[in-house]
């Protein structure tokens, strides 16, 4: 039992890992120049419902910047948890995309809740108490349509990927992979849920297990079946594989839209961004292009601020 | 069914991997089918010896053929110390962060390619398709430059790299016009108009190798002349003479254009094109700003007189040489901001990329003339009427302001109180269609290239303006509003490429030209249909 315990350790050690080391290296890049897209959703709703900026404002630098958290907010919503981008553009392929990200999505929900209920277990709660089971039952709702919708959506998705001949053409070994190892994962969770463990009471013991190191066993025997041990073994490895791939999209979308499509904070004078440009342009950079004249040891703002031979 | 081209096919020797064969574009309705079965001429005979052209049908950059294997070897090497480079704080700390995020996130979806329109008028060719270009330089980073990349590439997606394949996509680089709808479109926010920019650079600012338009007749020139049209402050201020004349005869009183004039409010800039080709948008511009008595000035220092930029499209280095000298000339004239006149990738450039290069007292306040126009509209110093601009208009949006700058409205709030006539494209704003001219693409005119951009890149617009005056008479005249010299030169060339004037009656000019047109006291009107007045 022990083994199972530290497999899923350590995948989730692998897991954070990942996700810490791609947030940081994101938050430890250089400012960048801007290269915003419009609508930028945290103008407000007014600008923000045709695509409009506070550079349509005469003097608009005069003016004090108004930013709209509750805007970005109820576009990010359905964004996310309907995928409305791809409902728009792309409806076919929303139609195997969104049951498949929503299976993840309540896969992501059913541990956070499996999570909470074997802390209050372990806090002394009453397991047939009222929020235990209230809990119990959202386990059970989310768990059942998050193990068939996934299922569905990666069958889908594979599906898709091999029948649609621009789909296909771009594809490559790992992406189908990627498609079948989730649909093992989900047919496994489904199988389980199906023969063994139809309330997730199991999963509850193994969490609380996990919590605990094994101490506060009854801990879930996944041997009594294969589907169970295999949906622990593949939910381990799912977890610590999604954030080492492209597929690390999921939460690394904050960066592609906050960071980029939607960053348009200009430059004020004296800022911490002026600050962060000026330290910029103190790189030396080595493009070796004529033109350029850089020698590794003349800065970014020496080239800038320079007229090469060719151009005098 | 013909098997598709796969991104590993770059690097594998072949005549062409793509070829237009007529019937494959997107269809033009009555009264133009007969440029439906239009394709490009073929290349000369001894340009196809001497260039690299095994890509498609056409040329924009006309990379030589390296003489010898060691020659092939040495650009090989070139372009791998570039691309690793291009992943570098020191040396792309402009771009690093969007291009990571760009190149490691793609689901290869597809629903970019719905959203391009030279994908869609090419009549669906592969090599356009916005990921392909993006998924032959993930794979080539993936396998040449990561750790244990050759090892996995069959895993991620195999490729080779040879000159074969650098040289395909250097041309290939240059087939997409950065409008960067593929980029508006994506559902996680990847950007292949990014990755398409950042191959330029790759190409200009470690190779040497861009359209001789953009480098040596572009920023080169730019910054050694004064201007991307040769012009010297000499030439200028000519130009700019004749311009005063001109507009004297329209409004019937002497029109002052201000030069160097230290403290005045507004430097304003325009595409120095606009002074040779469109010397009304200029003059037009003069009028409005003496009428409603603003303090302003134009500048006759080198690169002063000449809003454009074209560092933007290809090279960092460049776009940012351009940029401090327009800053340090507003900067010494000691003026309160600068106004960008009708120059789409010249707000991009100088408002919003060189933001975050213009630092301590280069940080002018910078603001685009479509919004100093309406403040004159709305300040009602200037009466105008309406009826003097009464014809069918339609508006075309720039992508650089439009899309990545977010300027949608004012020019329509002027266009609705100056232009009954006056109707939207489908669709518009944010979700326009380039020109067909954008990233260099209007000024690029080497080989057969201006075929190529009027029969494929600018088709999508074409038809955009024909559906916007579908329900008029052909002998009405209509009038296409771009603000934008860029795009009002590619909707020049696509109105003259299908005979447009004469079998739709279609024309074309600035959004000033309309406001000048319908201003109270004018004594002719600024816009002609060919040899006839607007109003009489």
């Amino acid at each position: 039992m022990m083994g199972y315990y530290i497999f899923t350790y350590l995948c989730l050690a692998v897991f954070a890992a990942s996700v810490l080391w791609r947030i940081y290296r994101q938050l430890t890049l250089p400012v960048h120049v801007r290269w915003e897209i419009y609508p930028v959703q945290h103008e407000p709703a007014a600008k923000a419902a045709y695509g409009g900026s506070y550079m349509e404002g005469l003097n608009w630098w005069k003016e004090k910047r108004r930013r709209s958290t509750v805007n970005e907010i109820l576009y990010m919503a359905p964004e996310i948890g309907l995928m409305r981008g791809l409902w728009k553009e792309n409806r076919n392929l929303w139609l195997f995309s969104f049951p498949f990200h929503l299976g993840l999505y309540l896969m992501l929900v059913v541990f956070a809740l499996l999570l909470l209920s074997a802390v209050l277990l372990l806090l002394g709660l009453a397991e047939d108490g009222a929020v235990l089971s209230i809990i119990k039952g959202f386990t059970i709702a989310a768990g059942w349509i998050g193990v068939i919708a996934g299922a569905a959506g990666s069958l889908g998705m594979l599906y898709r990927r091999l029948a649609d001949r621009d789909l296909r053409a771009y594809a490559t070994a790992a992406d189908y992979f990627n498609l079948v190892f989730l649909l093992l994962f989900f047919v496994c969770a489904l199988l389980t849920a199906l023969a063994a463990d139809p309330f997730f009471v199991a999963a509850r013991l193994y969490i609380l297990g996990l919590l605990t190191a094994g101490a506060a066993t009854p801990a879930y025997a996944p041997g009594q079946s294969v589907p169970g041990a295999l949906t622990i073994v593949l939910g381990s490895l799912v977890a610590a594989y999604i954030p080492l791939t492209h597929m690390s999209h999921m939460f690394m979308k904050f960066f592609l839209y906050h960071k980029v499509k939607w960053d348009d904070s200009p430059l004020t004078p004296g800022s911490p961004l002026e600050s962060a440009v000026k330290q910029n342009l103190q790189y030396r950079p080595t493009w070796t292009a004529a033109h350029i004249e850089a020698d590794g040891k003349k800065t970014w703002q020496d080239i800038a601020s320079s007229v090469p031979k060719e151009m005098k | 069914m013909k098997d598709l081209i796969k991104p590993a096919d770059i690097s594998k020797p072949s005549a062409g991997l793509c070829r237009i064969e007529p019937g494959d574009l997107a269809t033009l309705p009555p009264p133009y089918e007969d440029f439906n079965a239009t394709v490009l001429k073929p290349l000369p005979a001894d340009k196809v010896k001497a260039l690299e052209t095994s890509l498609d049908d056409t040329l924009a950059i006309g990379i030589p053929k390296p003489a010898t294997p060691e020659e092939e070897e040495e650009l090989v090497r070139r372009f791998l110390s570039g691309l690793t480079k291009l992943f570098e704080k020191k040396n792309n700390w402009t771009f690093l962060q969007p291009l990571l995020l760009s190149m490691e996130h793609c689901a290869r979806c597809q629903t970019c390619s719905e959203a391009c329109p030279v994908f869609e008028m090419s009549g669906r060719k592969e090599i356009y398709r916005p990921i392909f270009r993006s998924e032959v330089l993930r794979r080539i980073y993936k396998k040449y430059l990561t750790p244990g990349g050759k090892m996995t590439a069959k895993w991620t997606g195999d490729i080779d790299l040879n000159w074969t394949a650098i040289a395909r996509l250097a041309e290939l680089a240059y087939r997409c016009s950065l409008c960067r709808r593929c980029a508006s479109v994506c559902p996680i926010g990847v950007d292949n108009g990014l990755i398409t920019h950042e191959l330029r650079k790759l190409f200009s600012q470690e190779m040497g190798i861009a359209p001789k338009e953009l480098h040596e007749k572009g920023t080169v020139l730019h910054l050694r002349a004064g201007s991307s049209t040769g012009m010297n402050p000499l030439a200028a201020k000519d130009s700019v003479e004749f311009i005063q004349e001109e507009m004297e005869e329209i409004t019937g009183y002497k029109v002052d254009i201000p030069w160097d004039v230290e403290g005045a409010d507004i430097l304003l800039i325009h595409n120095a094109g606009e002074m040779l080709a469109w010397p009304e948008n200029v003059g037009a511009f003069a009028i409005l700003f003496q009428a409603a008595g603003l303090s302003w000035t134009l500048s006759s220092e080198t690169t002063g007189y000449d809003a454009v930029n074209y560092g933007l499209w290809y090279d960092d280095v460049q776009l940012a040489r351009v940029a401090l000298r327009h800053a340090d000339i507003a900067r010494r004239l000691k003026v309160k901001k600068i106004v960008i006149g009708e120059c789409g990738h010249a707000h991009k450039a100088l408002i919003e990329t060189s933001d975050r290069l213009l630092t301590g007292d280069l940080n002018i306040p910078r603001e685009s003339a479509l919004v100093t126009l309406e403040a004159i509209v709305r300040s009602g110093k200037l009466k105008f009427d309406p009826q003097k601009n009464d014809f069918p208009v339609t508006l075309h949006d720039p992508c650089n302001y439009v899309r990545l700058m977010g300027i949608v409205e004012p020019q329509r709030r002027i266009l609705r109180q100056i232009a009954p006539g006056f109707r939207e494209m489908t669709p518009h704003g944010v979700d326009n269609y380039c020109c067909g001219g954008g990233s260099g693409f209007a000024i690029m005119s080497g080989y057969n290239f201006t075929d190529w951009r009027n029969l494929v890149s600018s088709r999508k617009k074409f038809l955009q303006i024909l559906q916007a005056f579908e329900s008029e008479p052909p002998q009405t005249p209509k009038y296409v509003c771009a603000p934008c010299s860029n795009c009002k030169g590619a909707i020049r060339d696509i109105l003259g490429y299908y005979d447009a004037e004469k079998r739709s009656r279609l024309y074309y000019g600035g959004l000033v030209e309309l406001l000048v047109n319908a201003l109270d006291g004018m004594k002719k009107p600024i816009i002609l249909f060919g040899d006839e007045p607007s109003w009489k």
